[in-house]
């Protein structure tokens, strides 16, 4: 039999999740010769026997690979080699040397066999929150340069105990190489902190005693902080509330187990499963019709942010306590990154937390929690970031070779790193607006560059918005690393995250969100768009454009944008008449800022146009009295959604459709109206509220369908901050549907900003290819 | 708010990011000579340029032309702007102005009557720092090609080298100065023009300076100022920090701003640090004498609202501390707001 000697190299999540172990164990069992190694981000490994054998070693390495592990690639070099080489197969160290698309895993939740030893009072784990294995535990929160080895990790300030070391040397042992192994004779110390450590012996169920007193504990975790206090009553939530300067935003909460999460929300089988996965994200759940969590928790919503424990402190924190659920909201100030530095919570938060139940861990990535709302009975992400990040998204139909990196827009800010065929899109980062997160973001960028061995960038792009703090960074990059900007409309970066995920090459979307600045130096927020693989689109109509008296105020005051679309319509006394009956109170400066905005609006005065739905529904919310200004993103349509689903979807609005610049365009001045004459009229605000809804969802379908038509082209997609909203998603479904379109939504992505980065990456790809 | 690039646009002289383009563009790229006798010239883009005359003396110069509307408002009209600009201008190079050159388009049909009080109020600005209207013209055109009058004063001042102030010596650890409330201006013109009917409350703070730089020279050192005028104090902050290489810390709880100049521009969305002021100065000044220049201004007629609002750091943007907590990046206004809040 010839002898060969084969070269594989291994790409994907290869590191970090027991892949050396697997592969040695494999080798040992075919009696196969040779070495495994990592090498930069990635794996080879040097085999060698006949060719039937090695070619059955690769099938094996496929089909025996970790479960934590993903394989992108594997290249194979093989050679005839009369005189073998190696006399045994080994695990050999590290080396430095390639670079391909591989990376680190990312965090993962504590493993059943972890968790059954944190439990078991013989183990040498017991009661030790920082168990961990090649399993699970944290990886991407920890790392701060690949190879995947501990003395690359935070871990590297924790050397190994006799008991934990002999795990880590022995390929047989599930913590083989586990980098983030430790017990509490090497690793970690968690301890409760106030002034100071405070002496106990059980800082953790002494924490959950004070949480239950009452009080709001910072627990610093994995990859940041939480706040957390209890739920069964409304005092403490109303102090965090209170102290952090948010009145009505809603709160995530921690449910010890499904079967306790089942007392007060209701899941789907797969909801269920989503939240039990090992990423263990917070789930946007119905509220239950027994919901009795205090109404605090999320104010006039009808769901609630829901996750289970993920860390060994997590699970050890509910063994004590009867409370059904905690919350577990980011320790930060608003807009601000969420604090991870022991020194920076006791200082930042000391107007907020109680105690501090800090650890001596570094968190170096800081990662927030994932969050997922499900529309059409699939799940789509709201923030996707911790047990996500750094996975890729497979861009491979994109033809391109050059690295690009793709900074975002604004608010819910992720960037993404494009190379080799595979997008990166970092965790979350944010309000880029504040500095302190601008901050974070250039970190963030050096780090994922480093962890995806990026070391050259061909071109950086940015969105359209001229003050943009990441269109500016943008601007200051591409000088720093003499590339090529390229912006790109910010609608257009939506459909194309969506058209890259489905590994389409055209289609037609709905853009429907809250702002993006637009060709025309107008505010967009509610198109038509189509696009293919070229990286150019075209856009056919939406709503119709609308004074923003004010600019952002009228975001902050949506009775401005109310006002400012009425305006439009109605007989300027008319309308002076009923802002000041009606709404004089939902004005900051109450009937003369109704005058002095009615003059903004005469003389044109400081006033954007936009054609955002956001704003449409915003206004809708305030005229039907549901909110009257707004304390956190998304507020008032989110209001509005919760009334309109008590509505019984039986009234109906007929939507006016105008032509303008060969655009067909939805007219919301007399929507708008429309919504003001029912209520005048005594028509329930729920059966409005519906209604409304619908005729924007259905006039916006049917434009979809039209230019869909006119492309010859059966796939409409739609992305944007309101198709979180389930009802508008489904009435939109239902539309296409039943034309005979396929529709299409967000799955691994987000259809808010959070993926507008990788959008931008898709588009720079297209424009690139070669 | 799509410019077309070949043509002017009213955004070219809003004083933002645009108009320091074609600045740079048009005017730097095809002027050669520049400077005189390696003074403060035309590249430094300073409030006023300086020429050496002799070791020790430098001549100021500077020139400035006004075209208000309306050309009467509350707390002042366009005489006293265009004495009071260019004289502030040669102010905070830490020189006092000695004269103005006054040159007035006026539009055929012009009162002679407002004329006359344009002219006195000019006086009357030139009075309170002791200067003198040395020379001048005046041309009368069509009033179809103008609306109201254009006047363009060139002022002078002759000082000592040594106590030139750039905009560009502030230096980290410095503390920054302003010797007012801010927004006054912008926000008087802006109600007053749109008809908002705010005329008793806002008053523009249209005044001459000198006697504050004055006063400050006498008991301190300024290393860097300028007089903050359109574009507001985010742009002459910015412009003074990018100058030097430098940035600022600024606590928002300090910076001066009268209750009926924030309701307003609370009411348009309009940030009140981006419109224009007519009579205070920003600058900075030592660590170790600031609260006695601060002082020596506060006795001073306009400078009696003046504060110390954070200082400077190596940091390289303007920083301002919230009085809701956290931390907002100051930046250069670029023309018009553009809604950025999803
Ligand atoms: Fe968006
Ligand atoms: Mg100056
Ligand atoms: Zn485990
Ligand atoms: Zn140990």
């Amino acid at each position: 039999m010839k002898q060969y000697t084969a070269n594989l190299l291994v790409d994907g999540i290869v590191q970090g999740v027991g892949f050396r172990p697997t592969i040695y164990r494999l080798a040992k069992v075919m009696k196969l010769n040779g070495y495994v190694r990592n090498m930069g981000n990635i794996v080879e490994i040097v085999v060698q026997g006949t060719y039937d054998d090695i070619k059955l070693f690769i099938d094996q390495i496929q089909e025996h690979k970790p479960i934590r592990s993903e394989i992108n690639n594997i290249h194979v070099d093989i050679h005839e080699q009369t005189t073998p080489k190696y006399n045994d197969f080994t695990i050999v160290n590290s080396s430095n040397e390639i670079s391909g698309t591989a990376v680190i895993p990312p965090d993962m939740s504590i493993c059943d066999e972890c968790l059954d030893e944190i439990l078991d009072t013989n183990n040498q784990h017991y009661y030790y929150p920082f168990t961990a294995c090649t399993n699970c535990g944290p990886r991407f929160t920890i790392i701060d340069e690949v190879p995947y080895d501990r003395k690359n990790t935070t871990m590297k300030k924790f050397p190994l105990c006799k008991h934990c070391n002999q795990e880590y040397t022995n390929p047989l042992d599930r913590r083989y190489h586990a980098e983030a192994t430790c017990c509490p004779d090497c690793g970690p110390e968690v301890y409760l902190y106030k002034d100071g450590k405070i002496p106990t012996r059980d800082p953790i169920r002494q924490t959950s005693q004070l949480i239950d007193e009452g009080n709001i504990i910072a627990i610093k975790g994995i990859g940041g902080t939480h706040l957390v206090c209890k739920t069964s009553t409304d005092d403490a939530i109303e102090k965090l509330r209170e102290r952090l300067g948010r009145k009505t935003q809603p709160f995530a909460c921690m449910t010890p187990d499904i079967q306790t999460a089942s007392l007060f929300v209701t899941y789907t089988q797969q909801e269920k499963e989503v939240l039990q996965s090992v990423a263990k994200p917070i789930v946007v759940l119905n509220k239950s019709p027994e919901y009795n969590l205090s109404p605090q928790l999320s104010p006039n919503l009808h769901n609630q942010g829901v996750m289970l424990p993920y860390t060994g402190l997590h699970h050890l924190l509910f063994k004590y306590t009867l409370e059904p659920a905690y919350v577990m909201t980011s320790a930060n100030m608003p807009g601000n990154p969420m604090l991870i530095d022991n020194k920076e919570i006791t200082t930042k938060l000391e107007d907020i937390a109680d105690y501090y139940l800090l650890h001596d861990r570094k968190i170096l990535n800081r990662c927030d929690d994932s969050v997922i709302r499900f529309r059409n009975n699939k799940p789509s992400f709201i923030r996707r970031s911790r047990g996500y990040v750094p996975k890729p998204f497979d861009f491979t139909k994109i033809n391109t070779t050059k690295n690009i990196l793709a900074l975002g827009p604004e608010l819910d800010v992720t960037f993404s790193i494009l190379k080799e065929g595979k997008c990166y899109p970092s965790q979350h980062i944010g309000n880029t607006s504040k500095y302190k997160t601008l901050e974070f973001m250039k970190d963030a960028i050096k780090h994922l560059l480093k962890l995806t061995r990026t070391d050259k960038i061909d071109y950086i792009v940015a969105d359209m918005h001229p003050e943009f703090n990441t269109t500016k960074l943008a601007k200051e990059l591409s000088k720093k690393y003499n590339t090529e900007l390229i912006q790109v409309q910010h609608h257009h970066a939506h459909a194309a995250s969506l058209m890259s995920e489905h590994q389409l090459d055209e289609m037609v979307a709905i853009t429907a969100d809250g702002v993006g600045y637009g060709e025309d130096g107008n505010i967009w927020g509610g198109e038509v768009l189509y696009l293919n693989n070229t990286g150019e689109y075209k856009n056919h109509g939406g709503l119709t454009l609308q004074p923003m008296p004010g600019g952002d105020l009228s975001t902050k005051y949506p009775i401005r944008m109310a006002m400012g679309i009425l305006y439009n319509i109605m007989d300027t006394e008319e309308l002076r008449n009923l802002m000041k009956t009606d709404y004089s109170d939902y004005f900051k400066y109450g009937e003369k800022e109704v005058d002095i905005t009615l003059k903004q609006l005469e003389n044109n005065f400081n006033t954007a146009q936009t054609s955002s739905m956001g704003r449409v529904l915003d206004s809708i919310s305030v005229l039907l009295g549901i909110s009257k200004n707004r304390g956190y993103e998304g507020e008032c349509s989110m209001k509005l959604e919760s009334v309109a689903r008590e509505g019984f979807d039986l009234l109906k609005i007929e939507p006016i459709y105008e032509i303008k610049n060969n655009k067909t365009l939805i007219n919301t001045s007399k929507l708008l109206y429309e919504v003001v004459k029912l209520m005048k009229s005594g028509v329930g605000i729920d059966e409005i509220a519906c209604a409304a809804q619908r005729t924007l969802a259905e006039a916006l379908s049917k434009i979809a369908i039209n230019t869909a038509k006119a492309y010859n082209t059966k796939i409409i997609g739609v992305t944007g901050g309101v198709f979180y909203n389930e009802y508008i998603s489904k009435v939109v479904k239902e539309t296409l549907t039943n034309e005979g379109y396929t529709y299409i939504q967000h799955k691994q992505t987000c259809p808010g900003d959070g993926s507008v980065s990788m959008g931008q990456c898709a588009i720079a790809g297209w424009k690139t290819q070669e | 708010m799509a410019y077309n690039d070949d043509k002017i646009n009213m955004v070219h002289g809003a004083g933002g990011e645009v108009m320091q383009g074609m600045i740079s563009d048009i005017i730097l790229n095809n002027v050669s000579k520049t400077s005189v006798n390696g003074g403060i010239g035309l590249e430094a883009l300073d409030d006023s340029a300086t020429i050496p005359i002799d070791d020790e003396h430098v001549i100021v110069t500077t020139i400035d032309s006004h075209t208000v509307q309306p050309l009467f408002f509350p707390g002042g009209d366009i005489g006293r702007i265009s004495a009071a600009g260019t004289l502030n201008d040669i102010s905070v190079m830490g020189v006092k102005p000695l004269s103005l050159n006054n040159a007035m388009v006026i539009s055929e049909g012009f009162e002679r009557s407002d004329l006359e009080k344009i002219v006195k109020s000019m006086d009357e600005t030139c009075q309170e720092v002791g200067a003198a209207i040395i020379t001048g013209d005046t041309k009368v055109i069509d009033s179809d090609k103008l609306d109201g009058m254009i006047i363009a004063t060139a002022g002078i001042g002759v000082g000592k080298k040594e106590n030139i102030v750039s905009d560009a010596g502030l230096k980290v650890g410095n503390k920054v100065i302003i010797t007012g409330s801010v927004g006054d201006h912008g926000m008087a013109i802006m109600s007053k023009r749109e008809g908002f009917g705010y005329e008793t409350e806002l008053k523009s703070d249209v005044a001459p300076v000198w006697g504050m730089v004055e006063a400050a020279q006498k008991v301190g050192t300024i290393t860097a100022m300028k007089d903050p005028t359109r574009g507001g104090i985010a742009n002459a902050l910015n412009e003074m920090a990018n100058k030097a290489n430098v940035g600022m810390r600024l606590d928002e709880e300090r910076i001066p701003i009268k209750p009926e100049v924030e309701a307003v521009s609370d009411m348009l969305g309009i940030d009140p640090f981006e419109v224009a002021n007519e009579g205070k100065i920003v600058m900075g000044v030592e660590a170790e004498n600031a609260e006695d220049v601060l002082q020596a201004i506060q006795k001073t007629k306009y400078g009696k609202d003046a504060q110390i609002i954070g200082e400077v750091t190596d940091k390289k943007h303007v920083i301002m501390e919230t009085i809701i907590g956290g931390e907002r990046l100051i930046e250069p206004p670029i023309a018009d707001p553009v809604p950025r809040v999803c």
